[in-house]
Formats: structure tokens, C-alpha cells, sequence
């Protein structure tokens, strides 16, 4: 708790089973790839604050079990998430499939302005990839996705992804098209200023109180 | 798959401060490598103590309808004092009805391990098999003898019920059991856990899980007001903690030395087991920390968490003995969490 922050986003990390969410969850929170994981029941958790346009950022990221049945159990948890990262495997293109099922629940369980970005992991398995990056870019622009191809193994990209995916948010708030104090946005102040009233006014200034 | 290091878990929990953990490099007894072990307070049940109730465990065994039918409260607390390890695996075939079905159904499993099965069911199983204890000497390397009876097992069963088919949270219960027998008594064990025990948690829908999460929270009312009420001021629904400890009967959960005292009760007296061990670790976890838990978050993570000392075997099983909870109490919370269910579902 004594960690400071301008802004608590809900995350999620939804996706088929063994795409990698939760090493990707892993790789991100505790900077090195899980070696012998095992899967997900039910829910994960974990959090971590990450600079973005100069402001302190805590993400607190819900990591979902991937198997289809569990949608019934893990719906109660997308509920009023600001951002997901949407995972599938370049080397599985089930995985890729089923990419719009997830999609359209994030959007209906969670929220229609969700910021989604598309995640396509195991980049480091290269000579097994079953679906490409124009493939996957094109999916994403048809849909009004950010998209990033990631190794959890490795690292690559995967700090990236959930920056990137926290800046678009903290753009959209800035220029209005967020409302934070909206109920269910899945954004909370934190504990440094500027908190409420500047929070939309603050647009191109960095954080005055900063310490 | 990487060889196995012995690496200490990240000190998490603000009651670690005790050295109560010991981190090994070769397997410890049950098989693991580089677990932390729960220092007990408890003096080990001596060498007499266990002869003795090998005997009366083997003379239980080989009159077994006699013990289930006229001895019921003696097998009921035999089984709170905990089954002679060397015993465990044939007791618990007899506790849970294992026995009995294999009996029945002599050539049934391997009939269906010979079976295609379906496609997509295998490969959900597949993606799985190299995920289930990887630090067991039985399941760390990929492709070992370990993980392919482990895929035997969970086709089996999908074959067996194609209704439920493979759901994930089945594999670490079928590892489990492989550890204590071999692969067709595993299977019929599994078999009874999902279809008697559990019966309804691991389908499409996953409807009773559910319910059992509405029906553990009504319960913790009953035994720790403060903490239901803490709950449910920060809207926590029961699926965020307690389905993984549900659904794998918590042997993901607890220290391997409790996990089988937990079963050892489980098998005999059935899943309202579950339902103590939930409000022993919901009201130790929580109790003692409320003020240190202000958001769902918090809360979440102290439940995650618990005081170690809370785990010990002997420990958890004293507190779920003093919990003051009747057959009624599981009854009657039962009835009102259906109804309200199908309430609900018509409007």
C-alpha cells in the first residue's frame, strides 16, 4: 500500500487456454518467464505501477482461467475493467479463431469502451507459427484493436503491451473521452494529486505536485 | 521442461516472520522438490500410535461393509485422526466407492483408454498434461511416465462421460490421485470424486460451483459475521476465491500433509469438508486482518495468503472440528441458495 500513483486501472487478461496469459502476467509483474507454471482455475491477480505520459499508473490486472466453461464463473470479474490485453498464440490458430468470441464478451461484460489491445504470444516460437503478423494486424484494425506481437519467454514486447494499453486509456481520459468518475469506468484516483477536478484539465501538463 | 530448482517462494505474507520454512533440494517425501514445509507445533504421531492404527485400518479393510454399514461414527473419526499413509490409497479406494465400481466394470477402463475420443477434448487435455505439479518427481519431465498416465486418466473419463468431457480443473485432482495408486484405481476414484462427490462442478455452465460459492458465503455468516459482512461491503462474489479450492478439492491450495488429512475426511464424510476447510481459511485469513484490507484487493491477496500456522494439519483440522455448523445449518443454507437461484433465473 505505500506505493503512489495518479491512477488505479482495472485490467484484464482474457484469452484461450494456454496462450501464456498468466506468463505473460508473470513476465510483466515479476520481470522473468515462469518456467513451470500451471494453469489457471478460476482467477489470478496481480499489480504493479508503471510510468505513463508522466504519470504513475497502477495497473491491477485480473488474470482469467482460458477454458471456454469457465465464462460462466469469470464473467462476474470482467465487470467494469478499463483496458484488456486479448491473448492468442501465433503458433495456434484455434486460439486466433476464437479471438471474436472473447472480443465481443469483453465488450458486453466488461464494457463497450473497454481499450482492448491484441496480444499475439510465443513470438519466440517462430518456426511454428501458424498465423502471421499481417493476418493478425489486419484483424485488429478491423476491429479497432492496438496490437503487439509478444514473447513471455523471452520479454519482448510484453512491458509494452501493458503500457501501451494503460497510455491509451490515460489519453482518453485526458482528452475527455474518459470519464473517470463515471461508475464502472474501472479507473480510480490514487493517492497523488492531481486528483478530481484537474484531472481533465491537467491535458499537457505534467503532474505539478509530483514528489 | 526445465529440471527442477529449488527456489524459495517470494516472502508474501506479513506472519512469515518465524522460521517456519525449509527449502530442500531433493525430493521430500511426498515427491516434491523445493517445497516449503510448515514447521508443526505438533510432536509426530508416534511409531506405536501409527502401528496401531495401521492394524486396526487393515482389520477395517479386509471387513469393510461390516465398519461402513454398523461402525459408521468409529470410521468417520478414524478418518479425522487421519489415515496410516501406508494405507491411504487402499482406504480411500473403500471410502469413496472406487473399489466398488472397478469391481463392477472389470474391463471398462481399458476400453475406453482405447477408444478415439474427441478430438478437441484430447487436445485440451494435451496442453495441459505438462502444467500439473511440475515440481512432482512424477510429473517434471515432459512426456514421463507421469504425465502419460495422467493423459490416460483424463481421456478416460471424457470418453466415460462426454457430457462433461475434460474440464481443466479435473487434471490436478487425476495427478493427484496418480501419486497414490495406479492408473485404473485413479481412475475410478476420479470417477467417484466427479460424479458423487462434486457431481455438477466441472460441466458446461458450471452451475453448482456457484451455488456452492452462494452457500459457503451464507455459511460464513453464521461463523464470522465481521468478515461476510466485510465481504460483501467490497462485493466480493464467493467464484473469486473459492473456485479454485472447490473445484480441486484444495490440493492446489494447502500443504501436501494437510491436503491428505483433508481428503481423508473428505472421502468419508463428503464435500461439506470443503465447505470447513473454506470458513476456516476465510475466517483465520481475514479475522485477524480486517483493518489491514481496504479494498476488494487487499482483501483478496490476505485471503491468498493466510497465516501459516493456520495450515498445519493438525492445526486446520481442530479448527474445522470446533466450527459450530449442523447438518441443518448445511441443509437448510442449501435450500435457500437453490431457491434463490431459481428465483433469480425466472425474472
Amino acid at each position: 500500500m505505500s506505493e503512489s500513483y495518479d491512477y488505479l486501472f482495472k485490467f484484464l487478461v482474457i484469452g484461450s487456454a494456454g496462450t501464456g496469459k498468466s506468463c505473460l502476467l508473470h513476465q510483466f509483474i515479476e520481470s522473468k518467464f515462469k518456467e513451470d507454471s500451471s494453469h489457471t482455475i478460476g482467477v489470478e491477480f496481480g499489480s504493479k505501477v508503471v510510468p505513463v505520459s508522466g504519470k504513475q499508473v497502477k495497473l491491477q490486472i485480473w488474470d482469467t482461467a482460458g477454458q471456454e466453461r469457465f465464462k460462466s464463473v469469470t464473467r462476474s470479474y470482467y465487470r467494469g475493467a478499463a483496458g484488456a490485453l486479448l491473448v492468442y498464440d501465433v503458433t495456434r490458430r484455434d486460439s486466433f479463431n476464437a479471438l471474436a468470441n472473447w472480443l465481443a464478451d469483453a465488450r458486453s461484460l466488461a464494457s463497450p469502451n473497454i481499450v482492448v489491445l491484441l496480444v499475439g504470444n510465443k513470438s519466440d516460437l517462430e518456426s511454428q507459427r501458424e498465423v502471421t503478423f499481417l493476418e493478425a494486424s489486419r484483424f485488429a484494425q478491423e476491429n479497432e484493436l492496438m496490437f503487439l506481437e509478444t514473447s513471455a519467454k523471452s520479454g519482448q514486447n510484453v512491458v509494452e503491451a501493458f503500457s501501451k494499453c494503460a497510455k491509451a486509456i490515460v489519453t482518453k481520459i485526458e482528452s475527455g473521452e474518459l470519464d473517470p468518475d463515471r461508475i464502472g469506468s474501472g479507473i480510480q484516483y490514487g493517492n497523488l494529486k492531481p486528483t478530481r477536478n484537474s484531472a481533465s484539465a491537467a491535458t499537457g501538463r505534467s503532474c505539478p505536485c509530483k514528489v | 521442461m526445465a529440471a527442477p530448482r529449488a527456489q524459495p517462494e517470494a516472502d508474501c505474507s506479513d506472519d512469515s516472520s518465524q522460521d517456519w520454512s525449509i527449502v530442500s533440494t531433493v525430493p521430500d517425501k511426498y515427491g516434491f522438490f523445493g517445497q516449503e514445509h510448515v514447521q508443526t507445533n505438533h510432536p509426530p504421531v508416534p511409531r506405536e500410535v501409527v502401528l496401531s492404527r495401521e492394524k486396526k485400518w487393515l482389520r477395517m479393510l479386509s471387513n469393510w461393509d461390516y465398519f461402513m454399514q454398523e461402525k459408521h461414527s468409529k470410521l468417520r473419526k478414524r478418518c479425522r485422526k487421519g489415515i496410516p499413509h501406508s494405507l491411504r490409497p487402499r482406504a480411500w479406494q473403500f471410502l469413496c466407492g472406487a473399489q466398488a465400481l472397478q469391481d463392477k466394470h472389470k474391463v471398462l477402463y481399458q476400453s475406453l483408454t482405447e477408444q478415439p475420443g474427441d478430438p478437441k477434448c484430447l487436445d485440451d487435455i494435451k496442453k495441459d498434461l505438462h502444467r500439473q505439479f511440475p515440481q512432482h518427481e512424477m510429473f517434471c519431465s515432459e512426456n514421463g511416465v507421469g504425465q502419460q498416465e495422467l493423459f490416460l486418466v483424463l481421456k478416460a473419463f471424457s470418453v466415460l462421460d462426454p457430457e462433461v468431457g475434460y474440464c481443466q480443473a479435473q487434471a490436478p485432482l487425476a495427478a493427484f490421485l496418480l501419486m497414490h495408486m495406479p492408473t485404473e484405481q485413479a481412475f475410478w476414484c476420479l470417477v467417484s470424486v466427479c460424479h458423487k462427490y462434486l457431481n455438477g462442478y466441472y460441466s458446461h455452465g458450471m452451475q453448482q460451483i456457484q451455488i456452492d460459492g452462494d452457500i459457503l458465503f451464507g455459511l460464513l455468516k453464521k461463523v464470522a459475521p465481521q468478515v461476510y459482512r466485510h465481504l460483501k461491503r467490497q462485493k466480493i462474489e464467493p467464484v473469486l476465491y473459492m473456485t479454485e479450492w472447490f473445484l480441486c478439492a484444495y490440493t492446489r491450495t494447502l500443504p501436501w500433509s494437510t491436503v491428505l488429512r483433508v481428503w481423508d475426511m473428505f472421502l468419508f464424510e463428503g464435500v461439506k469438508v470443503l465447505f470447513k476447510v473454506g470458513l476456516v481459511l476465510l475466517k483465520g485469513s481475514l479475522q485477524p486482518r480486517l483493518k489491514r484490507c481496504p479494498t476488494m484487493y487487499e482483501t483478496l491477496e490476505a485471503i491468498r495468503q493466510p497465516p501459516p500456522g493456520l495450515l498445519e494439519e493438525e492445526a486446520l483440522v481442530q479448527h474445522m472440528l470446533r466450527l459450530k455448523l449442523t447438518e441443518e445449518d448445511f441443509q437448510k443454507e442449501h435450500s435457500r441458495q437453490v431457491a434463490k437461484r431459481q428465483k433469480r433465473l425466472q425474472h
